[in-house]
């Protein structure tokens, strides 16, 4: 006796239909799993026969063998629990074939059914197939909330069992689920002065721009940093599902959050760890998990080198390919790069007050971690100095929701022109004034910047602009913009 | 071409060091002097290409510390010397042999007129349209060891004006500063016997600026630098909107003009006048 069920496989960022096929033979009993599954997805067997007693529900005393298809799609988690549970007990006429349902969900012992990591990817199938899906109700919303996406939340396989029986029409599918509330965030009021730094910060997040902050140890840099994404305006929903899909397919749930994502992996991560690999199924690293938000990198020159260059495809691409075992999967990883880094082992190189103990060579090792072309690639270079006592004592900063609304404006001017300047081709017209275009060209000629560091301030001079609500970009943008980007020379 | 002024003894602006000569000459002078003191970047017209760059390197070092620079106009040494006060917008003298109107050799035409629309000055003590006659070069030299605070040699043979200015230098007790090079090389040797008889080895960029400082005190930093309200010791570029009463935004904008005009450069967190 057979009957199937359909599920979801997540590859790079998008979700493939998996047909989960039970069989329930005349032989002795037994159970066989079969269609690459991973470890998670092999020890569904035990969850699957334990769920199904405690369901109060007779378990078949034969050979029931469970294919998971297309065979050569890399499966994994515990999400297909749910799926082989119906599948069997549809193959040995419990409950009717359920064919048109995508089904997701892991099962407990108990019988209860919680939510993985694949319901939004139940959802996308669900809208694209035009078919209802079957998700844990804790997740229903966040399937739900995929535009056109008919889905129904169950809490336990009985439950679900009861579904199947009764049929679906009549019932009411789930509610899309409202966006998570933003969390806390360290606010920039807590910073005293560092005034060039914020209007850094700000500048970047109003065009998504990759921003290097650099200074001695204790100036600063993590701190402001990290009150980056407290001033990035929210996700569009669309956007948000993008990111959790991604999270999906690194078998975590990252729900329906609008908050763009912050990822601040240690310098010690392993190049997999960063752009994505892993043995067997290829899951994506932290440049993807930071798809849509900010990948920062603390310690920069601490990193190995040759991890760094990996971020130069996803820098460019917004995507990281993953080669594993005959097949490549390309994970989106659109992120703004947001590093900090000492100017030398010491730290002190450039500073007013302190000596620089290191001998100029160690410096210049140091340095020379990071390579040219990722350093060209940054869209500010800024400096962050050492703040005064005095400056210390003083009041408190302006708030990162009044900086927010202000990036939020200078945002929507971007999205009506089509796009983030963070990505706008340096060939596209800008709409400068002859007197910027002068400047930069000054600029150029007197060597402050190299041919890719002018286009590079051109885009921020945009962005400039953009915050001062203006349609041209006029020589003071450009000239503030050429400030921010102050070559991390060596001096 | 604007017009030429005659000056003479007691006049104002007439180049103090010339009172230290026996008969102070009247000068035709286009451009602008003025009482910073100069020092005289000198050398053969046969100059090596290791000559050209460190007279160049001198000249830019010397107008960056403030010092203006005194040379001849001719080929070679002279010629690199005053590119490279030109190229680090320092204002430079040049003292010729010819009327002043008679540029001489004809293709530094370009350094002429880089003196005179920059903030330098352009003199001689013949009438305009006199030519360039060679013996009038030893009388011009006299000229340029007396304008100058101090003399400095990159490249001299045994035989050649270089040498001649350097002993004029010297009887008007100015200090004269050689390059040492190599024993053998035709354009050390005068350096190299200059230094046997008592100049000072200048050893480098910047042990010549620091000897001149030693010998004649810090020259008075120009009137440019007051005006961009940089201290010379620097200034953190967190501070620049305080000071400026404006903005981090403008204060950036303001900064990144500095820097394409070259009045500034930025160390670390400093800003430093150029």
């Amino acid at each position: 006796m057979y009957a199937a069920t359909t599920s979801v496989a997540l590859v790079g960022g998008e979700a493939r239909s998996v047909e989960v096929q039970a069989h329930v033979g005349r032989q002795t009993e037994a159970f066989k799993l079969s269609g690459l599954p991973d470890t998670a997805v092999r020890e569904a067997k035990d969850r699957v026969r334990a769920a199904v007693t405690s369901a109060g529900i007779r378990f078949p005393n034969r050979a029931v063998t469970v294919n998971l298809a297309p065979a050569d799609l890399p499966k994994g988690g515990t999400d297909y629990d749910l799926p082989i549970a119906l599948g069997i007990l549809a193959a040995s006429r419990e409950i009717p074939d359920l064919r048109q349902a995508v089904v997701v969900g892991e099962l407990a012992l108990d019988g209860a059914v919680r939510a993985g990591s694949n319901a939004l990817g139940a959802g996308v199938l669900s809208a694209r197939y035009q078919v209802p899906c079957l998700v844990a109700s804790s997740a229903a919303g966040e399937a739900a909330s995929i535009p056109g996406a008919t889905a129904f939340g169950v809490s336990s396989l009985a439950e679900a069992v009861e579904l199947f029986r009764d049929g679906l029409e009549g019932r009411t599918p789930a509610r899309p689920g409202e966006p998570v509330p933003r969390g806390a965030f360290p606010d920039l009021a807590d910073i005293k002065g560092q005034g060039v730094a914020r209007r850094a910060l700000e500048v970047a997040a109003a065009g998504g721009h990759h921003l290097l902050l650099h200074g001695p140890p204790g100036s600063g840099k993590t701190m402001l940093a990290r009150r980056m994404i407290g001033i990035l305006p929210r996700l569009p929903v669309g956007e948000a599902i993008e990111t959790a899909m991604v999270w999906a397919a690194a078998g975590r749930r990252r729900g329906l959050d609008t908050t763009p994502p912050f990822r601040s992996p240690h310098h010690t991560a392993s190049k997999a760890a960063l752009v994505g690999g892993g043995s067997g199924n290829p899951v994506p690293g932290e440049a993807s998990l930071a798809h849509r938000g900010v990948l920062f990198l603390d310690e920069l020159a601490e990193f190995p080198r040759g991890h760094l260059d990996t971020l130069r495809q996803p820098l460019e691409e917004g995507f990281v390919s993953v080669a594993r075992r005959g097949m490549s999967v390309d994970f989106p990883a659109s992120f703004q790069l947001v590093a900090a880094t000492n100017p030398c082992p010491c730290g002190f190189h450039g500073d007013g007050r302190k000596p620089c103990d290191c001998r100029p060579a160690l410096r210049w090792r140091y340095r020379s971690r990071i390579s040219g072309p990722l350093l060209d690639r940054f869209d500010l270079i800024v400096r962050v100095g050492r703040v005064e006592a005095i400056e210390y004592a003083g009041q408190a900063g302006e708030p990162s929701s009044e900086v927010a609304t202000r990036v939020e404006n200078a945002r929507a001017a971007q999205l009506a022109r089509g796009q983030f300047n963070r990505y706008l081709a340096s060939s596209a017209v800008l709409e400068e004034s002859p007197a910027a275009r002068g400047l930069v060209a000054a600029a150029v000629g007197k060597a402050l910047l190299t041919a890719r560091g002018a286009d590079r301030v051109r885009r921020v001079a945009r962005t400039i602009a953009d915050l001062a609500s203006v349609d041209q970009v006029e020589e003071e943008h450009m000239a503030e913009a050429i400030g921010l980007r102050g070559e991390w020379r060596d001096d | 071409m604007t017009e030429h002024r005659l000056m003479g003894p007691g006049d104002e602006g007439y180049p103090a060091g010339l009172y230290d000569l026996e008969s102070p000459p009247r000068l035709y002078v286009l451009g602008e002097t003025t009482s910073a003191p100069a020092v005289a970047v000198v050398g053969t017209r046969r100059s090596t290409r290791y000559g050209m760059s460190l007279a160049g390197a001198f000249g830019r070092a010397l107008a960056g510390a403030g010092w203006t620079t005194v040379s001849g106009l001719a080929r070679g040494i002279d010629a690199a010397a005053h590119r490279g006060t030109l190229d680090a917008d320092g204002e430079a003298v040049a003292v010729l042999g010819s009327g002043i109107d008679v540029i001489y050799p004809a293709e530094h035409r370009d350094i002429y007129h880089r003196i005179l629309d920059g903030k330098g000055a352009v003199m001689s003590e013949y009438p305009p349209g006199t030519p360039p006659d060679r013996w009038r070069f030893p009388a011009r030299n006299r000229l340029i060891a007396a304008i100058a605070s101090a003399v400095v040699v990159v490249e001299a043979g045994l035989k050649g004006g270089a040498l001649i200015t350097a002993r004029l230098a010297a009887e008007v007790g100015r200090p004269v500063f050689a390059v040492p090079g190599d024993v053998d090389r035709p354009a050390s040797k005068g350096c190299n016997l200059l230094i046997r008889d008592g100049a000072i080895p200048a050893l480098g960029v910047d042990d010549l600026i620091a000897e001149l400082e030693l010998v004649l005190g810090k020259p008075p930093r120009r009137q440019a630098k007051a005006n961009s309200e940089i201290p010379a010791t620097g200034i953190a570029i967190d501070d620049l909107p305080g000071i400026w009463g404006c903005t981090p935004a403008e204060a950036l904008g303001r900064l990144a003009r500095m820097e394409i005009a070259g009045e500034v450069r930025r160390s670390g967190e400093v800003v430093i006048p150029i």
